[in-house]
């Protein structure tokens, strides 16, 4: 039974007097523990799929399903649950808070997901050690590299044990072999656990990692 | 639980310490104006307040105590003869020009009773025997007046009105709101020397009731009896007194004005920085929202933010406050910073500066979430 299920999404999105259509009917479908590449040009749909697909926007028209429940555009209010239970996100720009050290980065998104005390400071620690981050744990994101940035991003998405993983271009800021490596812990970690993972990329190296290769083109699913 | 509000705070530690600052000062400028403000109320009412007279009788329509007008002394016969009235006494305050040994002419506002100790006043005597005012041209003076007479000593002389008085007792905390230097003599004396305005007259019959005595009956049937004067209760007084200067000066307006001011920019302050720290931190409170966080949240951190500045700026405001006490009574000016204004001025601050967070609150509810994929 698939973890995410998008049916016939269509995203249309008003600026000014134009109305322009994103997606014009998006059916995507993940399974627990595939590895899915997503790729197409600029403009082509393919952050607006992943922000339909993880909760932050709804879709104009279609069906959303995630872990059996389907998303009701009408009720923005329930998106951050289902956000909290269900999807992990890793982002191009790691987006992690320059205030927190990295385990406190991973433990703020499990108590957001409603871990707290002792549990969210083991949960932090056990996933930072899973990216080979435990050494670095109470380093401030400053004093990372790029690539350990992205690793703490990865560990605050599998934290909470969301189903769904959602990367959006995750190795666009690093360098070949750092992102070569960041993407087959990813792919590792995801497959180990289980979890479906969705990378939206031009980098075709991830070509190499996934099950599965998806391209959108002008709104619409090509291959 | 990771406090993302307090660490964002204390990231940036110069702007942390520009809002703290801002808070800081502008607490510290509520705190020294209202202070003042209630210092200079309270010498003007001090003596009201330390004379444990339950009515007082004071000519028509007189505006504050040190405003004293003149009638016949002997109304206080009727005054004694009311039922429920224990003890009344006359009290002279009056105006009185000094001659200092420099030659210059100074005011003195002369206090004369026949039994000060029966008042209680002077409250607070550093030097000298207060019996001893009755057995000659003496004069006690408060320590206050060394800023305007400069200094002096027991047992110097002093020319009041042109009559050569003797020093024979000091005083502290006796001062007026126009920092008039407070005099103590004798009643007789007070009469001797200023003749034309005095003799014959008081200007107040102070009146103690007898245990168990009806306040509002006994005022009222002195009032009957004396009907070209008016009868107020210690409370009345006092804050007749004391509406007098706030009205007539311009103080409260100028205090009110300070204090609106004075929270103003406390509040610009705050709600310029949170604004300013939102913006920047836009995109992690997008995050906050991707990972599952909503609105509830990003308040809290910005309310959280609010409240510790505004505690951290209170507690340094009110030290700065409380540190500029002893050096401003040194020139003369009493700071009143009472329990009560304490609480005021802090839930004052929190309001305000959770009020300025409302901005800021206002441009995260349309944070789009979105945002976090852009580049």
């Amino acid at each position: 039974m698939p973890v995410l299920e998008a049916t016939n999404v269509k995203k249309t999105f008003t600026e000014g007097r134009e109305t322009v259509e994103v997606l014009r009917g998006v059916s995507l479908t993940l399974e627990p523990g595939e590895v899915v590449a997503l790729s197409g040009p600029s403009g082509s749909g393919k952050t607006t799929l992943l922000s339909i697909l993880g909760c932050i926007l709804t879709p104009s028209d279609g069906r959303v399903v995630i872990e059996g429940t389907e998303v009701d555009a009408a009720r923005p209010g329930d998106l951050p649950e289902i956000r909290r239970r269900s999807i992990g996100f890793v982002f191009q720009q790691f987006n992690l808070f320059p205030a927190l050290t990295a385990r406190e980065n991973v433990e703020y998104a499990l108590n957001i997901k409603g871990v707290a005390g002792r549990a969210a400071r083991r949960q932090a620690e056990r996933v930072l050690d899973e990216v080979g981050l435990a050494d670095r744990r109470h380093f401030l994101p400053r004093d990372l590299s790029g690539g350990q940035k992205q690793r703490v991003a990865i560990a605050r998405a599998l934290a909470g044990d969301p189903a769904i993983l959602l990367a959006d271009e995750p190795t666009a800021n690093l360098d070949s072999e750092v992102g070569g490596k960041i993407l087959t812990l990813f792919r590792d970690l995801a497959k180990r656990e289980n979890r479906a993972l969705l990378i939206v990329t031009h980098d075709p190296k991830v070509l190499g990692v996934a099950d599965r290769a998806v391209a959108i083109r002008d709104g619409l699913i090509a291959a | 639980m990771v406090n993302l509000a307090l660490k964002n705070l204390l990231h940036d530690k110069l702007r942390a310490l520009i809002t703290i600052s801002g808070v800081a000062f502008a607490v510290t400028l509520v705190f020294v104006q209202v202070g003042l403000f209630l210092g200079l109320l309270f010498n003007a009412s001090v003596t009201i307040d330390r004379i444990p007279a339950d009515l007082w009788v004071t000519s028509k329509n007189t505006a504050n105590i040190d405003f004293a007008q003149t009638f016949p002394e002997i109304a206080i016969q009727r005054v004694r003869s009311v039922p429920g009235v224990a003890r009344a006494d006359n009290l002279i305050v009056w105006f009185m020009n000094v001659r200092l040994p420099s030659g210059a002419q100074e005011g003195a506002l002369v206090y004369a009773l026949h039994d000060f100790s029966a008042w209680g006043i002077p409250w607070r005597v550093e030097e000298g025997d207060l019996t001893d005012l009755k057995r000659g041209r003496y004069f006690f003076l408060d320590q206050s007046a060394t800023r305007r007479w400069g200094e002096f000593e027991v047992g110097q002389y002093r020319e009041v009105l042109g009559s050569r008085l003797k020093l024979i007792g000091r005083t502290q905390e006796a001062e007026s709101f126009t920092t008039t230097p407070i005099v103590f003599m004798d009643y007789d004396l007070a009469q001797e020397i200023s003749p034309f305005d005095l003799a014959g007259k008081t200007t107040y019959v102070l009146v103690r009731l007898a245990p168990g005595a009806d306040v509002a009956a006994v005022r009222a049937e002195i009032q009957k009896r004396l009907p070209y004067n008016d009868v107020f209760t210690r409370e009345e007084w006092r804050e007749r007194s004391r509406s007098y200067w706030v009205d007539s000066t311009g103080l409260g307006l100028n205090m009110i004005m300070t204090v609106f001011l004075g929270c103003l920019v406390g509040v610009v302050v705050v709600a310029q920085t949170l604004y300013t720290s939102t913006m920047e931190h836009l995109k992690e409170f997008g995050t906050v929202k991707a990972i599952g966080g909503g609105n509830r949240q990003i308040y809290s951190i910005l309310g959280q933010q609010a409240t510790v500045a505004s505690v951290l700026g209170f507690l340094s405001g009110a030290a700065m406050a409380f540190a500029l006490k002893p050096a401003m009574a040194k020139i003369s000016l009493k700071l009143l910073i009472s329990n009560q204004l304490v609480l005021q001025v802090f839930a004052g601050t929190l309001l305000l500066c959770l009020a300025a967070a409302l901005i800021s609150f206002r441009k995260v509810a349309r944070i789009d979430p979105a945002l976090v994929f852009r580049t």
